[in-house]
């Protein structure tokens, strides 16, 4: 029976691939046939191979190449591009690199000198900033978009203010901010704001948990959930609070813990 | 003119179907053969049921977190590679592009009719917003958002075109009909104001826009949204490279 199930699919199957040959040929020889991704989340260089700790999250659309090394706590997000492929890049612990942000080192650069990237432990990376050859000591922040070049120092609490250009070898002291393009000196951080900068971080790397997990589910965790999703669908959002207050929601898909972050 | 390229349609269909018939015709006459003359083992079959809904990929388009789930309206073009997590709302014809990431882990994000969210940008949302506007991002009807744009927290009205590169933070507000040039950065709370073209790193007040530099902000979006049409028909509800998967597994003789 099963044999024959077998043999009735393989001919529905086989029919629609040639249905789907026969529609790529009437679009004209437009057709498009997908490979498979070839991405590597964590990818080696020859020798140089990425370190990240069990404990980190390592969005699977991230990529980590060549001697990157990724501390206990810290978090890559999806999209982000970490390429240690010249040098070395080492991210310390509780630290967050948020979406499609790069982080690389330079091969080469006109003052000859080639540095490694170095960010300390429970700093926090903006969306899509570029790191290229710098340091960034503990619990430092760089605002979204921003640029850091060769040789450039970010002291502890410093911060790099959103869609900031710091040039070459410029030294951002502790507690300042700097900003603009090319970037300058703008005022002191106030002591709140150095205080949350580590609280950033540190709830930045509770929210990466919740991820993580939700990462890690395996295909049919993820099917069976779908299900459940389905059945619970009819109960709406606004509807319930209005009504009962109480939602009946299956352990499943209990929301992660939901610390406020930022 | 219509006949020629009638003729033309019909002679191509007619020279592709003929050999594509005949195949179909001869792989369902050799349908029946194969499975008969090496039988699947049972467990093998099992196995391979993943081979349609599992993403090749590796990162899968829509993460769920808890009890939210990112909903995409059926006629919302939302590229392969981009990542939506969390309670992220794609209302009808809006569209995001490859490498974009919609982050709604802590707040709310919503695209509204016809806006699109162009090239690796990324919006997310904060816990809660200095300003005491709801700190949800909402992008609303035919707004363009450019390419690498980053947009956290902010609200933007109705109609407006936010420029490449350009960088919204916590609490900023762009209202009706108003344009933010490329690779500007508005600072936190910053409120620009129906009607003004602003620019800068942090971003000022240009000029008034004209009427018909007005008129002109939704025929964009609407002009990218027919570009998102051809975008959107190529791809089909499945991937076909489980196909690809099915070969390789056969060629390390892995059962399937």
């Amino acid at each position: 029976m099963a044999k024959a199930f077998y043999a009735v699919g393989f001919w529905i199957r086989e029919t629609g691939q040639a249905l789907d040959r026969l529609g790529c040929r009437l679009q004209g020889n437009y057709f498009f046939h997908e490979q498979i991704s070839r991405h590597r989340t964590l990818m080696n260089i020859f020798d140089k191979a990425p370190h990240v700790h069990k404990e980190a999250f390592v969005a699977p659309s991230a990529s980590l190449i060549g001697d990157v090394q990724v501390g206990q706590g810290s978090s890559i997000w999806y999209g982000c591009v970490l390429r240690g492929d010249a040098n070395n890049v080492q991210v310390g612990s509780g630290t967050n690199i948020q979406d499609n942000s790069v982080v690389h080192v330079a091969k080469s650069n006109l003052t000859g000198k080639v540095f490694p990237t170095i960010i300390g432990d429970n700093v926090t990376v903006g969306h899509s900033a570029v790191l290229q050859g710098c340091t960034v000591e503990d619990e430092a922040f760089v605002g979204m978009g921003a640029t850091l070049l060769d040789g450039v120092i970010v002291e502890k609490h410093g911060m790099v203010a959103a869609g900031a250009l710091v040039r070459q070898n410029t030294r951002i002291p502790c507690g300042e901010v700097w900003g603009g393009n090319p970037a300058k000196f703008l005022r002191k951080l106030t002591d709140e704001e150095i205080a949350f900068i580590a609280e950033s971080a540190a709830n930045y790397s509770n929210l990466a948990k919740a991820h993580a997990v939700e990462n890690a589910k395996p295909l049919e965790k993820i099917d069976f959930e779908k299900v459940l999703r389905k059945k619970v669908a009819h109960q709406d959002e606004e509807d319930d609070s209005m009504l009962s207050g109480t939602r009946v929601v299956p352990p499943e898909l209990a929301p992660p813990s939901s610390t406020p972050a930022q | 003119m219509a006949a020629a390229s009638l003729s033309r349609l019909s002679r191509r269909a007619s020279a592709a179907a003929a050999p594509s018939l005949r195949r179909i015709l001869s792989s369902t006459a050799t349908a029946p053969a194969a499975p008969s003359s090496s039988p699947p083992p049972v467990a093998a079959a099992a196995a391979g049921a993943d081979r349609v809904r599992w993403d090749y990929r590796g990162q899968r388009q829509l993460v769920p977190l808890g009890q939210w789930l990112p909903k995409v309206a059926v006629d919302a073009y939302v590229a392969p590679d981009a990542v939506l997590a969390g309670q992220v709302t794609v209302h009808d014809g809006a569209s995001v592009w490859s490498g974009s990431v919609l982050r709604g882990d802590l707040n709310k994000i919503t695209l509204g009719f016809c806006a699109n969210v162009q090239e690796r940008s990324v919006l997310h949302a904060a816990w809660s917003a200095s300003t005491g506007l709801p700190a949800e991002t909402l992008v609303d009807r035919y707004v363009t958002v450019g390419a690498y744009c980053l947009l956290r927290s902010c609200t933007i009205e109705p109609e407006c075109i936010i420029g490449q590169h350009s960088i919204l933070m916590e609490g900023s507000l762009v209202e009706t009909n108003s344009v933010l040039e490329a690779g500007s950065v508005l600072a936190p709370g910053r409120r620009i104001p129906t009607g003004e073209l602003w620019a800068g790193n942090p971003a000022r007040f240009v000029r008034k826009l004209t009427n018909e530099e007005i008129m002109e902000i939704p025929k964009l979006a609407v002009a990218i949204n027919d570009l998102m049409q051809s975008h959107f028909s190529e791809f089909l509800p499945y991937s076909n490279a489980y196909l690809e998967v099915e070969k390789l597994k056969k060629s390390f003789s892995i059962p399937l």
